[in-house]
């Protein structure tokens, strides 16, 4: 061996040598020394995709640890995947699960079955408010199942040149706060006198295959003209309101059977009123604050229907580190973490101080037209039904239903009466009951 | 080590053989499994549940008739382009480029550009307006509107993949030996003479392979159609994917794929059969 390659060989030695005794590189720890570290496992069926998972763990996750030192294992998972994992611990008495994040739906299925704990027991959260109707709906029999996290609707948006042409009787200001003379009748001589008065037809609606325009029919407009969405499918009322449809149709953008989301043609001024999911439609908001104002759905003769989507985090019986798991759920309601959840990923916050803490914008146009949905005296609220993988199917339906009777023109008295057993078949069949 | 020349063949192919029992066979086992079982016996119950719904035979339907359209349009396209791009004429690379370039485009990102060109308030609409031609926008998309929709798709089909059968049929057409022609024109045979005695007899493996290759892809048309029109005109694989990501009906989805592959094997049987390639020194 040369000299050269000596030094290099010791020059090698003496770094590995002091990597390993740790004087280079390597995670400084300063984590608090508490007894022993803990680390959570955090199951969830929202905040999946990539974005929002990096999101999750670099942000909120990095922040809490700082705070707490406590470890977090986020797991984004299907729903049918956390059910499995989740009974299977559960029948086991094995529990590894200390958080569970999901929408109301499933929350309330995992509690029927006695997996959840109580968590009514549990120290109080301070500095909050919970909008009321999420805690109504997340006490089940008198038990706390989980606290509502996040929450996201669909709702209406209005360019404002669309005010220029109200029908008679109908203000603005009727429109903005949803008062009783926003109905689907005065929404219908709007997008009447729209059509006459530019040419065009200017209300859209996500129908195109991936479009949501099927939470509209069965989570507004039914429980709106019957009160139910599933219940009274074939009912008189139903009948009055897809003949309404039928009717409002010609004053709907044609293209709106190719339309998945409504944040472009809302842009490209394709139509001046649109219904959509609020995820779907910020862009739209957040590209042109401006020219968009969001607005409380129409009522019908029966209320205001609209669909609430709440994602509750609950831990489940026998979980092994509550006490962490109760801080992580401190930790992802307070107002601050939920104004930086509605500002990364566009699901509304379920406690009252945050929009006290929401910056002047885009978002606050968004929130205060989710607000003044909720708060609405006459809402029919609507929980999208829990039916598993045959939630495919339930949507189906409606959308058949639709196209047979609004775009093809059939009876809607023969068409209903054909598809409502296979509907209330689906609720049977899972063991829900028909909403 | 020594292999015996009988084994050599065998063993050569069994790459290749490997790779298409791994990709190709297995998720074909398993289609066929998950389209006639049920509960773990042999079961017709989800291809009578297919079969019932005429969705799918209207996907049957407008997915051979986009085909039936498009196909021939594009290899009498694809002739007239080659034919004229054969000869030598000032820019003619920078036309060969252009005409090429939609190859690099994907059916998805072509769905969008004719969307936004064939909209209400799209360019075409907008040119026409201006100078006066129409009043009023004309409707592309929409369901009452499926019969401009099924222009729409085929417009976009035609300018995405008329290049590829263009590519193939300019490639024969530049192996065609000159000597043919020239001995055609000291007899005196003139334009059409030549066209439809030498160029296109000798054309046709070129246009075969254009055809096959066009023809089963024109069977898994989706992202233009799922584009520009939806679901107003449903295709195989459009109802497919629909079946699959949003019914989760595993089994109805895998018949939607079987009845895409039958297709493409009876077809490009058919093809193989019925134009079997005419090589001029080999003909008695």
């Amino acid at each position: 061996m040369n000299r050269k390659a000596k030094i290099v060989g010791l020059l090698v030695f003496v770094i590995l040598g002091a990597i390993v005794s740790g004087c280079i590189g390597g995670e400084k720890t300063t984590t608090p020394t508490t007894s022993e570290a803990v680390k959570l496992i955090w199951l969830s069926t929202q905040l999946n995709p990539p974005e929002e998972r990096v999101f999750v763990q670099e942000q909120l996750l990095s922040e809490f640890k700082k705070e707490t030192g406590i470890d977090v294992d986020f797991i984004p998972i299907s729903y049918s995947d956390m059910a499995t994992r989740l009974e299977a611990e559960e029948k086991a008495g094995k529990v590894t699960i200390d958080v569970i994040g999901d929408l109301h739906g499933g929350l309330d299925y995992f509690n029927s079955q006695g997996w959840l704990m109580d968590l009514s027991g549990m120290p109080k959260l301070e500095g909050r408010t919970f909008i009321t109707t999420f805690e109504k709906y997340a006490t089940i029999g008198g038990k706390k199942v989980y606290v509502p996290w996040m929450s996201a609707t669909y709702v209406m948006v209005i360019n404002k040149k669309a005010f220029d042409y109200l029908p008679d009787g109908l203000t603005k200001e009727d429109v903005m706060k949803g008062t009783d003379k926003w109905t689907y009748d005065a929404f219908l001589a709007w997008a009447k006198k729209l059509k006459e008065a530019t040419g065009k037809p200017q209300v859209g609606f996500p129908a195109g295959p991936k479009g949501l325009f099927v939470r509209f029919l069965h989570g507004y407009i039914y429980p709106a003209y019957t009160g139910y969405q599933a219940k009274a499918f074939d009912s008189p009322e139903a009948i009055t309101m897809w003949n309404y449809l039928k009717e409002l149709w010609p004053y709907v953008n044609p293209a709106s059977t190719t339309w998945d989301a409504m944040a472009e043609p809302l842009l490209r001024g394709e139509v001046l009123i649109a219904w959509d999911h609020t995820a779907r439609i910020k862009n739209a908001i957040e590209t042109s604050p401006d020219q968009f104002v969001v607005v409380p759905v129409p009522r019908g003769p029966k209320g205001r229907g609209f669909i609430l989507v709440v994602a509750g985090l609950a831990i489940p019986k026998g979980a092994p580190h509550p006490e962490e798991a109760w801080k992580l759920i401190d930790y992802l309601t307070r107002p601050e973490t939920q104004v930086k959840v509605l500002e990364k990923v566009g699901f509304f916050p379920t406690v009252k101080e945050a929009s006290g803490v929401l910056p002047e914008g885009p978002l606050k146009i968004l929130a205060e037209g989710v607000a003044a949905q909720s708060a609405t005296p006459d809402a029919v609220v609507a929980m999208i039904p829990n039916l598993g993988a045959k939630g495919g199917e339930f949507k189906d339906i409606y959308r058949t239903a639709f196209e047979r009777i609004v775009l093809k023109g059939e009876d809607p008295v023969a068409v209903t009466k054909e598809l409502k057993p296979k509907l209330i078949a689906l609720f049977e069949e899972q063991g829900v009951e028909v909403p | 080590m020594k292999v015996k020349v009988s084994h050599l063949p065998y063993l050569l192919i069994l790459p290749a053989f490997a790779y298409l029992m791994f990709f190709v066979g297995y998720p074909l086992i398993q289609a066929l499994y998950l389209a006639f079982t049920e509960n773990g016996a042999f079961s017709l119950a989800t291809v009578s549940r297919t079969i019932s719904d005429p969705r799918f035979w209207d996907a049957l339907k407008y997915t051979i008739g986009l085909a039936a359209v498009i196909v021939p349009t594009q290899v009498v396209l694809a002739l007239i382009l080659a034919l004229v791009m054969n000869r030598a004429f000032r820019g003619k690379d920078l036309a060969l480029y252009a005409l090429i370039i939609p190859l690099t485009i994907s059916d998805v990102a072509a769905g969008l550009i004719w969307y936004a060109m064939l909209s209400p308030s799209g360019f075409l609409n907008k040119l026409f307006l201006n100078i006066g031609l129409i009043d009023n926008p004309v409707y592309f998309f929409g369901y009452q509107f499926r019969h401009m929709e099924f222009l729409a798709i085929v417009l976009a089909e035609l300018w995405r993949a008329t290049a590829i059968v263009f590519v193939i049929i300019l490639a024969g057409l530049q192996m065609i030996s000159p000597e043919y022609l020239e001995v055609a024109e000291v007899f005196g045979a003139d334009y059409w003479t030549k066209l439809r005695k030498i160029v296109i007899p000798l054309l046709k493996p070129s246009i075969q392979s254009a055809l096959i290759i066009r023809t089963l892809f024109a069977m898994q048309v989706f992202g233009i159609v799922w584009i520009l029109a939806g679901r107003d005109i449903p295709i195989l694989a459009g109802e497919g994917f629909y079946q699959l990501t949003e019914i989760k009906d595993y089994g109805v989805a895998s018949i939607y794929a079987l009845t895409i592959a039958a297709l493409s094997i009876v077809l490009g049987a058919m093809y193989i059969k019925f134009m079997r390639a005419e090589y001029l020194e080999v003909k008695e």
